[in-house]
């Protein structure tokens, strides 16, 4: 796939935006050195192909504003003489070399109008990440326009322009300047127009201007764009000025004296306003009186705008006297005319300032209590909106933690057995301002000093007028604490109680022990495998054991969404049963899954809990009557059923008395509004009694801000509201703008409901065996159960009839020929194209679709192994209409250099394709796939020696990833039959199975018809 | 002696800084009161085609009865170098002058600065301004150079600076020369206390040179609404009156612009709004 970037380039015109593209392909390695012009980027899409796929992504601006340009970039490129691409591994040898390219330009109005068209989050497979950057500059240059931070000015150089200026002096819009500088991905600003220029070396401090420029440009070409001028009753020189303020080049037809006059004197008009993009600025540090005073003391200094940590006293300043001043890494040039024009600004936001000021070279002044108090409350931010810094001590910083608020001590009631939401606390608050604690009598005893900065144990807060007031009100409430609110105080800073923010809260160690397993500060208590279950729980299982029951014991529904293959089935049936070895489960739970995992559910019921007494609701002998149904679950713990019988059977499942409701792929209820979402609901909310609530899922549920919804409305209802007030709130700013905060909001929110572990995370990796094997079992279609059925039957008579010499293949036929029928009917037809409904005729073919989405959205690799070429084409054309990628084919009839151009692309083409199918026998030796975490046998070759060399493809030494291996195998098919034989004989089938498939053929009829007859599953 | 209104300010404008307004009066002193008005008259319709600040002295082309502009030039009396010394010793001393300066403002006790030397930075009489015009009128000042000192005036509010040129010192000079002499006030000061020079802060290290394509920050959460202006706080409004010469002809035309500026200011914030709403939903 091609991936679209984005330069700003300083042509002799004038500056533009300039898109390109580049894409994987197979480059010959050249020598660079000594060249006399840069090479044509051998990556990189030429300007026909560009247009053509900027026309497809929807993205192709406007022909009249997008010219055809050639320009030279300076890209790290490999030693071998090829350039590097985005997200390409850096190799160890890193040179830097211009590289000529083909783009579209687009003067800085088109650039601001296309720029306003990109994502501002999410993922795009097909922009680059410095297009993110583009996107976020872009918006703040809509900030600036539409709060009106500009001013028209006039420059000279190179020559006479009248320009629309940004004023970046807001303390906000320094703090962006200064982040998306800092973050500047430097292909931005790596461009040249003329091949000859050559790279120059740029110092950091230099990025803060080039940023500022293009920003001044965009901030230029929107506000040019739409200007009118009207130049009546203006003199000679305004109108001049106005009408090039409008489109067009903004050329000034001045005389040069004119010119002159207009840029000196709108030079000032800017400065007092906005003061210089300057690698620094004044600042004015205030500090406490010492013990012995009540006077302040305020030191003037320097300070980086990229850091402003990172500060220089006035001595400093001053010492440097015309020459540079660093400051860390920067420098800064004439830094005593950068104090002295800063302190000029300030002596207009803070007039006892210039008391200050009289001596020759000033470090500090002394401030009355009264004055330091106006700088604390008033001054400070005048002053920082004129681009002076100001720094106060911690405890009148400002923020909510100079403010009046709560210290707040609590503990779980000695009495209490267990703990509910509403359960009431002991506890006890003290009032606190500026990290102090103070009692109401110090608060009135303070106040009563009638001075707004005052000092109590030691530090200096600030008193505001109502403190006292809404002290006392509080007092006067005396408000109860319930557990529901200290979970709610502790879940983010800043929440208030009865409108007081809350700035300590200490929690006895039993309600501590209840926070912070809430919370997930710490992991849940485990627990151990519970009686009765066979097998094994890995230590990160028995924590999530452990927290299943945390969240029951308060009612509260869970989400288990670990990531794929570390067990949820397992853990949840250790869970059920948990409740069944304390005696707690006492009637039925039901159990919604796709249709494609049902069988699996009871394989791995049958295998773990034995115990647990499970049914199926489903088929055509299901229980069709609520008399029926109650019958049918006497002594059953588990109810299995689909997604389609819920809404099917709803009347009759919701008539029925459940203790718990568990969903898996809880992905299904995704859409709030589907049918079986509501379904699902209905279920959850009984009106008599509560029911336990669990949804399973392997998808990065959280990062799905539109899914999340349906799914809290099923679990835990009140916790994101109404689906309104939730689309407002948190859908539209996140999906939109990618807003953090909202983002962290919610995360806050459903962050104790919802529990998901990844394989790569460090407490899980070493719980896990490097390679980890899956048995993905699936059933069969109606069509495939019918061709199965159908072909055993007429081949065995025919096997049975053939004479002896012939036998033998017949039976290896009729095998493979079963196989085909397991995989889809359409290979074993002879199908050759993929028709409408494909995936719904073959069981196998859906699981595996479902396994794929979660791979290919976790952004991972996988290879698919098949013994059958003609199922590696279907299987292609289908997946690649299904995913909309390219999915390579790797076979016995691909050519050496075919299969060196695939296996180099999924190796190294940093947005190279995720699936990579490949037929066991060509594919199973040699290559190295390590990219890939996950492997899929699709179908069995029934020799583990063969798959276990296909799977190493995967898993070779060096590989830092824990590798994932899916075996399918349709149940109550010759497949698991086969599978179980192997199980049960392993040392047998090490020596006979070792020969391939032979062995097969040499089987009695009888043994042959058990094998191969289809039975229930 | 703020500030005060001028002959120009009786015409409609606000109030003039005070050293623009201590220019106008030391016109105003002048003598023959037909000959000023005939000077304003000219100023306000506009016969000053050009003035311009040439190193020390200044230029103008003043149209009067001939075809061919006059040519005025205007000077004062330059400050010797040994006057400059006394000045900029005395300049040191407050460091909020050369603040004040750098801020475009023209401290209102600049003259003690001055008085060390003995002379001054405005002319204290009008005689004090030399000048010299190529009519053929005898008498000095003439209307042309009447009409020229007025528009001067103006000029001075748009850069403090100015005046010390036309005194003998660019601005560059100026804050070159006061930045060495703080330098060695404050060596000397410390060396007095026996302290040594202050140190520099340890360096931080680079940035990682090989984040050349990476971004993957999250949007600002401020500008995830794009808001508009809050009241009196767009630049236009911080940015306050031009600091440009009213054209006489034109009284109206510094208020009619910025007039402009602000109305279409504010529908292109609206548009920018518009924008922002529908921005994130592209293709």
């Amino acid at each position: 796939m091609s991936l679209l970037h984005a330069v700003w380039l300083q042509t002799p015109a004038q500056p533009c935006l300039v898109l390109w593209a580049d894409t994987w392909r197979v480059a010959k390695p050249q020598k660079l050195e000594g060249l006399s012009a840069p090479r044509p980027h051998p990556l990189a899409l030429n300007s026909d192909d560009l247009s053509a796929w900027l026309e497809e992504l929807g993205r192709l601006p406007a022909a009249p504003v997008a010219a055809e340009l050639q320009f030279c970039l300076s890209l790290p490129s490999r030693s071998n003489g090829l350039p590097l691409m985005a997200g390409e591994t850096l190799p160890k040898q890193l040179e830097w070399w211009p590289w000529q390219l083909q783009g579209l330009a687009l003067n800085a109005a088109a650039a601001a109008d296309w720029l306003g068209q990109l994502p501002l989050s999410g993922q795009h497979p097909e922009l680059g990440e410095e297009l993110l950057w583009w996107a976020h500059l872009q918006r703040w240059v809509l900030s600036l326009v539409a709060r009106g931070r500009w001013l028209p000015a006039v420059q000279l150089a190179p020559q006479a322009r009248a320009q629309w200026q940004p004023l970046l002096n807001h303390e906000e819009d320094r703090r962006r300047l200064e982040d998306l500088a800092l973050r500047l991905p430097r292909v931005v600003t790596s461009g040249a127009g003329d091949p000859e220029a050559t790279l120059a070396c740029r110092r950091p401090g230099a990025r803060r201007l080039q940023v500022a420029e293009i920003v001044a440009a965009l901030v230029d070409g929107q506000l040019r764009q739409s200007f009118q001028a009207e130049e009546q009753g203006l003199d000679p020189l305004l109108a001049a000025w106005q009408r090039a303020l409008g489109p067009g080049d903004g050329g000034l037809e001045l005389s040069p004296e004119d010119g002159e006059r207009l840029a000196t004197a709108t030079n000032h008009w800017r400065e007092t306003v906005a003061g210089r993009v300057a690698p620094a600025r004044a600042v004015l540090e205030l500090e406490v009186p010492p013990n012995d005073s009540d006077l302040w003391k305020l030191r003037f200094g320097l300070q980086a705008e990229a850091d402003p940590s990172l500060r220089q006293p006035a001595a400093a300043v001053w010492a440097a006297g015309d020459g540079e001043l660093s400051l860390g890494a920067i420098n800064v040039p004439q830094p005593g005319e950068l104090l002295l024009e800063g302190l000029g600004r300030a002596l207009g936001a803070f007039e006892p300032l210039q008391r200050g000021l009289e001596g020759a070279a000033p470090e500090e002044m002394d401030l009355a209590a009264a004055e330091a108090f106006v700088l604390v409350r008033t001054a400070a931010a005048k002053l920082r909106d004129v681009g002076v810094g100001v720094v106060l001590p911690a405890s009148l910083s400002g923020g909510l933690a100079s403010r009046l608020g709560l210290a707040i001590k609590a503990e779980l009631p000695s009495s209490a057995k267990g703990f509910s939401i509403g359960e009431t606390l002991d506890w006890s608050w003290e009032l606190m301002i500026g990290g102090v604690t103070l009692t109401l009598k110090d608060l009135e005893r303070l106040a009563g000093k009638r001075s707004p900065l005052v000092q109590h144990k030691g530090a200096w807060i600030e008193l505001r007028p109502g403190d006292h007031k809404n002290a006392e009100k509080f007092w006067a409430a005396d408000p109860a604490l319930s557990l529901d609110d200290a979970l709610r105080l502790t879940a983010s800073d800043g929440d208030t109680l009865m409108r007081l923010p809350v700035h300590r809260f200490l929690a006895g160690p039993r309600l501590q022990a209840v926070l912070e397993q809430y919370h997930q500060q710490k992991a849940p208590d485990p627990l151990p495998a519970p009686e009765g279950f066979i097998g094994q729980l890995r230590p990160y299982q028995e924590r999530g054991l452990g927290w299943l029951a945390f969240l029951h014991r308060f009612d509260q529904g869970a989400c288990l969404a670990d990531d794929m293959g570390l067990g949820k089935t397992i853990q949840l049936l250790a869970f059920l049963q948990h409740l069944k070895a304390e005696q707690e489960l006492k009637r039925p739970v039901l159990l919604v899954a796709p249709t494609s995992v049902l069988t699996n559910w009871k394989r791995e019921a049958a295998q773990f809990t034995p115990e647990l007494q499970v049914l199926e609701h489903y088929g055509p002998k299901r229980a069709a009557t609520e008399a029926a149904l109650s019958k049918a679950l006497k002594g059953v713990d588990l109810v299995l059923t689909s997604y389609g019988l819920l809404q099917r059977d709803r009347e009759l499942l919701l008539g029925h008395d459940w203790q718990g409701l568990v969903i898996d792929e809880a992905q299904a209820i995704k859409n709030a509004s589907a049918k079986q979402s509501q379904a699902a609901r209905d279920l959850a909310r009984p009106l008599r009694q509560s029911r336990f609530r669990i949804a399973l899922t392997g998808t990065p549920v959280e990062n799905r801000v539109s899914e999340l919804w349906a799914l809290m409305d099923f679990l835990n209802p009140r916790v994101l509201g109404e689906e309104d007030f939730f689309r407002q709130r948190y859908r539209l700013p996140i999906e939109r703008y990618g807003d953090t905060a909202s983002l962290k909001d919610l995360k806050a929110r459903v962050g104790p409901f919802l529990l998901r572990r990844l394989k790569t995370d460090k407490s899980i990796i070493s719980d896990l065996p490097e390679k980890l094997e899956l048995n993905e079992w699936v059933g069969l279609s109606p069509e495939q159960t019918k061709l199965y059925r159908k072909t055993v039957d007429e081949t065995l008579e025919a096997i049975q009839r053939a004479p002896l010499g012939k036998k033998h293949g017949q039976v290896l036929a009729l095998l493979t020929k079963l196989k085909q029928i397991c995989n889809h009917p359409a290979l074993a037809l002879k199908e050759e194209s993929v028709g409408e409904g494909f995936a719904a005729r073959s069981a196998k073919l859906q699981r595996l679709e479902e396994i794929l989405e979660e791979v290919v959205e976790a952004g991972d690799r996988a290879l698919l192994f098949t013994q059958f070429a003609e199922w590696g084409h279907l299987l292609k054309a289908h997946l690649q209409q299904r995913w909309k990628q390219e999915v390579p084919f790797l076979h016995g009839g691909s050519s050496k250099n075919d299969r060196q151009a695939m296996v180099d692309r999924f190796q190294e083409d940093p947005r190279g394709p995720q699936l990579f199918l490949l037929s066991l026998k060509a594919g199973g030796v040699g290559l190295n796939l390590t990219r890939a975490s996950h492997v899929f046998h699709i179908d069995r070759w029934w020799n583990p020696a063969v798959e276990n060399q296909a799977t190493d493809r995967a898993y070779r030494i060096g590989q830092t990833k824990r590798v994932l291996v899916h075996k399918f195998i349709t149940t109550g098919s010759v497949e698991e039959k086969i599978d179980k034989m192997i199980r049960d004989k392993a040392k047998l089938a090490a020596e006979i199975v070792g020969s391939g498939e032979e062995w097969l053929g040499g089987l009695e009829i009888s043994q042959l018809r058990e094998l191969v007859s289809l039975s229930e599953a | 002696m703020t500030s005060s209104t001028t002959t120009l300010s009786k015409e409609g404008l606000g109030q003039q800084p005070w050293w623009v307004a201590e220019w106008m009066e030391l016109i105003n002193s002048y003598r023959y009161k037909k000959r000023l008005e005939r000077a304003w008259i000219y100023a306000r319709e506009g016969n000053v085609l050009s003035i311009r600040f040439e190193g020390r002295r200044v230029q103008a082309r003043v149209q009067g009865t001939e075809a061919e502009p006059y040519k005025v030039k205007l000077w004062l009396d330059v400050l010797t170098d040994e006057d400059w010394e006394f000045v900029l010793e005395a300049l040191t001393q407050k460091a909020r002058w050369t603040c004040q300066l750098l801020a475009g403002i023209m401290p209102d006790d600049i003259e003690r600065a001055f008085a060390v030397s003995g002379k001054r930075l405005f002319p204290f009489k009008l005689q004090e301004v030399r000048s010299e015009c190529s009519c053929p009128d005898k008498a000095n000042p003439c209307k042309h150079i009447s009409a020229v000192y007025y528009l001067m005036g103006d000029r001075f509010s748009e850069d403090p600076f100015v005046l010390f040129q036309l005194r003998g010192r660019s601005r560059s000079q100026l804050l070159s020369d006061l930045a060495e002499r703080r330098r060695q006030h404050l060596a000397d000061e410390r060396a007095a206390l026996g302290m040594p020079p202050p140190a520099s802060p340890a360096a931080v290290p680079r940035p990682d040179p090989l984040s050349w394509w990476a971004y993957t920050a999250p949007l600002d959460p401020d500008l995830v609404v794009i808001t508009p202006a809050m009241a009196g706080s767009t630049g236009l409004d911080e940015a306050g009156d031009l600091p440009l010469a009213v054209e006489p002809r034109f009284p109206e035309a510094n208020q009619l612009f910025l007039e402009r500026l602000r109305q279409q200011g504010s529908l292109m914030g609206q548009l920018a709004m518009a924008k922002a709403m529908g921005a994130g939903a592209g293709p």
